[in-house]
Formats: C-alpha cells, structure tokens, sequence
C-alpha cells in the first residue's frame, strides 16, 4: 500500500501534515436576495435565485440559525448574496459565532472596526472595459480605494475570455494595492456575446495563468495543478461533471453512487430554510461550470486518489494550501 | 448474526471493511499494519471515516461518535473504541 510518507520528501511531508487534519466543512449563504449591482453573468439573478426564497429580516432568527449551524458542524460560513454588505448585522452574527468569509462586490468597506480579521473576497470581472460591460461600472476604481493594503482581504479575479493576453496589467494593479489574488474563470451563465470559452482559448489562459503565478508570487494565491484543473475540466483522467461535482448540498444529494463530497455542505437561501441544489446556478450545465470553488473542492475531497507519485500528491498539497490560505485556515 | 468480540479479529474485520469500502490497493486485511496513521499516512479523511464507521455500526451494532472520529487514528485505536463499546 502507498502511503503519504513513501512519496514526500521531509518538507512536503511537514506541509501535508499541516494540514492533513484540518476537517474544514463549509457552508454557504445566501445573507440577503438584494444587490447594489445587476451584472450580466451573475448566476444569482439569472437563474431567478434571489426569488426564491422570502428573505429573514429578524437578526434573532439569524443568530438562532447560525447557532444550529455551528451544532450541525460546519466551521467555516461562505457568506454570498446578493451583496451581503447591505446586511452587517448579518454579517456580524456569522463572524461572532463561527470562522467567516465574505463575498463582496467591494463597493461598501466592511468596518475593520466590527470585523478585524474576517477574510473578504472582493469579485472583478475582468478589466475596466469588461467591467463596464458586465457590471456596468467599473468596480475596482472603488473597491481597491476601500481595502488598499487590507492583509484580510484578496481579489476574486474572474476572467473572461476577453482577457487572454491582458490578466499581467490587472494583477500588477492588484499588487500595487497591497493586495492579493486568486484567479477564477467566467462561466457566462446569461450567455453574453463573446464570452463564451473556445477550447485553445482555455490552453492560452492556462499557460498565462501559470505565468502570472510565476511573476507575482506574493500576490497570487494560486497553484499550477488548479490551473490545470480550472481550464481542462479534467482530474487524473476524470472528467468534471454532475456525478463528480463535491459541491451539492448533501440533504438535496440523491446521487448513485455517492462521489466523494464535502461532508455536511448546504447552501442555504436567505429565509434560512430553502436549500440551493449546489454552491452555484442549478440552472447551470454541470460539463461546462468553471466554479473555482467547486473545482477546488474536488481536488481537496479525492486525497486518497492521488496517492499515487510524489507529483499527484504534492499537486494535492498545493491545491488544499491554496484553499486553506483562501479562507485563513493557514497564514498566506 | 455473532460477532466476534476478540480484539485482533476485530482489527482484522476492521481493515477489512476500510479495504472494501474504501477501495485500497496492495494491501491484505493481514498485511494492513494497525498502528499506521490512517490520516496522516493511509490519507483517510472524514469522509472516509464515516463510511467506515456505518458498516461498523451495522455490523457491531455500537454506534461511533462524529466528535470521536479525531481520536481514531489507527485500526487499533478504532478496534479498542469498538471493544469499549461492546
């Protein structure tokens, strides 16, 4: 039988190890169904999600619910939305209770003074010119004046086909920010004109992807394997899908057989009693997602996979650190 | 259906079942070392564990504690937790 320690050397060994235990189980939530944007992309709006549940306007109920969460096990709480800014005292009640991380479009700053170290992720659609287009304004004029040097707090860079060839400038502009990165890819869930992925398109922002992770170390939190797995869809020869996908809430998972998933993961709309299908649309064609966090989950949850050679296995390390970075649970 | 209660034939039945379930290669029930680490060096995770730990309860008719599942690192650890259950 393989084992971990046959196929690492010392200081990958000591890296597994850090974080071999750390039973991260995550859930998300939706904090409110309203946003101060409309962006053309957006799977919350185009699939109607933001109707689908009567959102809960009692802080009580929140902090009740958030109490049965902590007691069903989950230790890290993926806040989305709509835009969970508009709702802080929502916010607030996660970050009292549990490890929390908060999506935001970044046009409202979360007040260090109430939620000092809670990790935030701001999203940006590409350039200033795609922003336009998709968001209708370009967000990152604002959001990097509100968090400039912020240590908690990194950029969602999701790129769109567009930005082949132009991702060095934006990460640069990162950089001077004081800021860090991670990388994700548009699935263009409404269906915008030229922003679709042609397949030699996905190879060329692979290699750039690599590229900006080779050039700027310190502030891109990413890893070469996840690169890999982002643009090809594809895991030692398997490929992503439906019946592979870590990320459906399990009490909705009738799946057969069973993949390997992430324990106790729901996605919860904002009355605090609908269940979503998965942490994305499920409106959205499950071959074609590009859900960064889905993909990365499932290198996180098929360990045992790849113990194989030292390659596969220090690939796993990477792409677990890279999460574990993501939402605080190692330093950057 | 009896099962026996002796402590290395639970280990035996132990990683029998984490070879079944679990799928692992180059390994016989005889030749799985119950004091290797089951997370640190087999890879086991929580997943893992729970699948493990419903046919146990099944077949030994216990049940093991989620909040336990840290201190079951070993097939030997796992068969005492067992044999203190029985």
């Amino acid at each position: 039988m393989k084992t971990v320690s046959s196929l690492l050397d010392d200081n990958w060994y000591q890296r597994y190890k850090r974080i071999s235990k750390l039973n991260i189980r995550s859930s998300i939530y939706d904090v409110t169904n309203r946003c101060n944007l409309r962006c053309q992309g957006c799977f919350f709006f185009s699939s109607g999600e933001h109707k689908a549940a009567v959102e809960e306007m009692g802080i009580k109920k929140w902090e009740g619910f958030i109490d049965r969460e902590k007691e069903r096990g989950v230790n890290l709480a993926i806040l989305i939305g709509g835009e969970p800014t508009l709702c802080l005292d929502r916010v607030e009640a996660f970050y009292k209770q549990l490890p929390t991380f908060c999506a935001t479009n970044g046009l409202i700053k979360v007040p260090r003074d109430r939620f000092p170290d809670m990790m935030v992720g701001i999203s940006l659609w590409g350039d200033e010119e795609d922003e336009k287009v998709l968001r209708g304004k370009d967000t990152f004029a604002i959001s990097s004046k509100n968090y400039e040097g912020d240590p908690y707090t990194y950029y969602l860079y999701t790129i769109t086909p567009k930005q082949i060839g132009k991702t060095q400038r934006i990460i640069k502009k990162i950089s001077d920010a004081g800021l860090k990165v991670h990388m994700q890819l548009l699935s263009n869930d409404e269906g915008v004109d030229g922003f679709f992925w042609k397949p030699e398109e996905l190879k060329d922002l692979r290699a750039e992807m690599d590229d900006m992770l080779d050039q700027y170390p310190d502030t891109v939190i990413s890893s070469k394997y996840y690169h890999e797995i982002i643009t090809t869809g594809r895991m030692l020869g398997r490929k992503f899908g439906w019946m592979e996908c870590p990320s459906v809430t399990q009490p909705l998972d009738k799946r057969n057989p069973q993949p390997k998933r992430l324990i106790e993961f729901i996605r919860w709309a904002s009355d605090l009693k609908t269940m979503h299908r998965c942490c994305t649309s499920a409106t959205r064609n499950c071959s074609t997602c590009k859900d960064g966090a889905a993909h990365m989950s499932w290198v996180m949850v098929n360990k045992r996979a790849h113990i194989r050679t030292p390659k596969d296995m220090q690939n796993w390390i990477e792409v677990y650190e890279m999460f574990a970075k993501l939402y605080q649970f190692i330093p950057w | 259906m009896s099962v026996s209660t002796d402590t290395q034939e639970i280990i035996i039945n132990i990683a029998k079942i984490m070879i079944n379930e679990l799928k692992l290669e180059d390994v016989t029930p005889e030749t799985f070392d119950p004091d290797i680490d089951l997370i640190d060096e087999v890879g086991i995770d929580s997943m893992d564990l729970a699948t493990v730990a419903l046919v146990l309860q099944d077949k030994y008719g216990m049940k093991i504690d989620e909040d336990d599942y840290p201190k079951l690192t070993t097939i030997r650890l796992i068969a005492k937790y067992v044999e203190g259950k029985l």
